[in-house]
């Protein structure tokens, strides 16, 4: 569990969240994304499930979020079809006026977290970022 | 509206336009108000300099020359930054 | 006892909460290791091992969960299973329980079981973005509900649940891990379907041992 701090009085950045089976992914993608974008986009990263096996866990996915909360929202970018489920599911446990303002992006992990924390670092809407990052995955 | 400002600048970063790079150039762009397209070939395709997924793209090899073209009121401060980013070889302090 | 409470169904103590969620932890626990090779030969081999994590939480608060009323209940053992269990069944199991206690009364009859179970259904559908037919716990949890919903008594609905499970076995999957197996995935139990068929177990035999 790690988070980079934006520096005081910039405008809020939407936050990152990198939600990976493994521990060492998560982590790996998150330094990617210090590297080249930065360290002003609110970012964190979980991986792993609640025994710390391979896996996702819900309370790990709400606690990254915690960390990366950003007033102007926060989105997430899975590896695998169980990190989307425990993540929609981490969304629907946020409070209320947070779960408006998460999305689940639908992209490939490292290149995703990449473009996504690229246009978040650029001031981006959750809505820019989102759509920037999936303009990789075309449905 | 007013013509845009042009710049070319030769891309001689060893493995070209790659990740690192396209990032650090999206971002540089993105800090002007101006519109600001990125081209590999002086007749285009022009692609949005603010958009990193289209700057990634574009994957120029190294020796392309990159040419810009911006149109808005610091039109000339971007394309200076710009081109000082790709001569510089992407040196941290310009972004 | 051997039918499910028709009107004027009473509410559940704490005794039949506590064993009610006993079984189906203790039958989830016992049944880990058969569930894991179930999903080794078509998922990620990680069902067995999950769902024994979240059930034993399940355990470990089995005397608050049991204090509180029926759909309270329901609500704090699903949220331990969303926490605890760590694949996509957590969410999908966590999602049924919860929207059972979203939707039963505190003293449900039939209609009111056969009616959450429609709800908790089609919450698993939309949390899993599938449908029956796909080899999933779906493909044992709604042939159970329309059973309920059509008065079976408790030895039938059993009995359709393990037939709805052995039915999973030549079904090809086309949701989950187990749809890249494609053709490969036919031949083998769905291990969703696996644990959806103990826990309904578990329950029937809780229903017919409350006093």
């Amino acid at each position: 569990m790690s988070l980079a701090k934006t520096s005081a009085g910039t405008p809020a950045r939407v936050g990152i969240v990198i939600v990976s089976h493994s521990p060492d992914v998560a982590r790996g993608t998150a330094d990617m994304v210090r590297q080249m974008v930065g360290t002003e986009v609110p970012l964190a990263w979980c991986g792993g499930n609640p025994d710390g096996g391979l896996g996702t866990s819900v309370e790990k996915i709400i606690a990254a979020i915690d960390a990366a909360w950003s007033e102007a929202g926060v989105a997430i970018l899975v590896d695998l079809g169980g990190a989307e489920t425990n993540s929609e599911m981490a969304i629907e446990l946020l409070p209320e006026e947070r779960q408006e303002r998460t999305v689940l992006v639908n992209a490939p992990l490292v290149e995703g977290a990449i473009m996504a924390a690229t246009e978040a670092w650029g001031g981006g809407s959750l809505d820019d970022v989102r759509r920037t990052a999936e303009e990789l995955a075309p449905r | 509206m007013t013509a845009p400002c042009t710049a070319s600048v030769l891309l001689f970063h060893e493995v070209g336009l790659h990740a690192r790079p396209s990032v650090k150039l999206t971002k540089l762009a993105k800090r002007f108000a101006s519109q600001i397209e990125v081209a590999p070939a002086p007749d285009g395709p022009w692609i949005d300099a603010k958009s990193i997924v289209k700057v990634m793209a574009v994957k120029a090899p190294k020796d392309t020359v990159l040419h810009f073209r911006a149109t808005g009121e610091d039109a000339d401060r971007a394309l200076a930054a710009l081109v000082r980013l790709v001569e510089t070889d992407f040196a941290d302090e310009a972004v | 006892m051997t039918d499910l409470p028709g009107h004027m169904a009473v509410a559940l103590g704490a005794d039949d909460i506590e064993t009610l969620f006993g079984a189906m932890a203790r039958t989830i626990i016992a049944h880990a290791e058969e569930l894991t090779a179930l999903d080794q030969a078509i998922g990620d081999g990680d069902h067995g091992v999950n769902m024994k994590r979240g059930f034993e939480a399940v355990t470990a608060n089995l005397p608050a969960i049991a204090a509180k009323p029926l759909p309270e209940a329901l609500k704090a053992a699903g949220m331990e299973l969303v926490m605890k269990v760590g694949g996509a069944s957590g969410p999908l199991y966590g999602t049924l329980l919860m929207t059972l206690g979203k939707t039963l009364p505190a003293a449900p009859g039939r209609g009111d079981v056969a009616a959450a179970l429609a709800a908790a259904i089609d919450a698993v559908k939309a949390r899993g973005k599938s449908e029956t037919g796909q080899k999933t716990m779906l493909d044992v949890l709604a042939p159970v509900q329309a059973a309920v919903a059509r008065g079976e008594d408790l030895a039938t609905i059993r009995a359709i649940a393990a037939e709805a499970a052995a039915a999973t076995v030549p079904m090809r999957a086309t949701r989950g891990r187990a749809s890249f197996l494609g053709e490969r995935s036919v031949g083998h139990m769905d291990p969703g379907a696996r644990s959806s068929q103990l826990l309904v177990e578990a329950v029937c035999d809780a229903i017919g041992d409350f006093a």
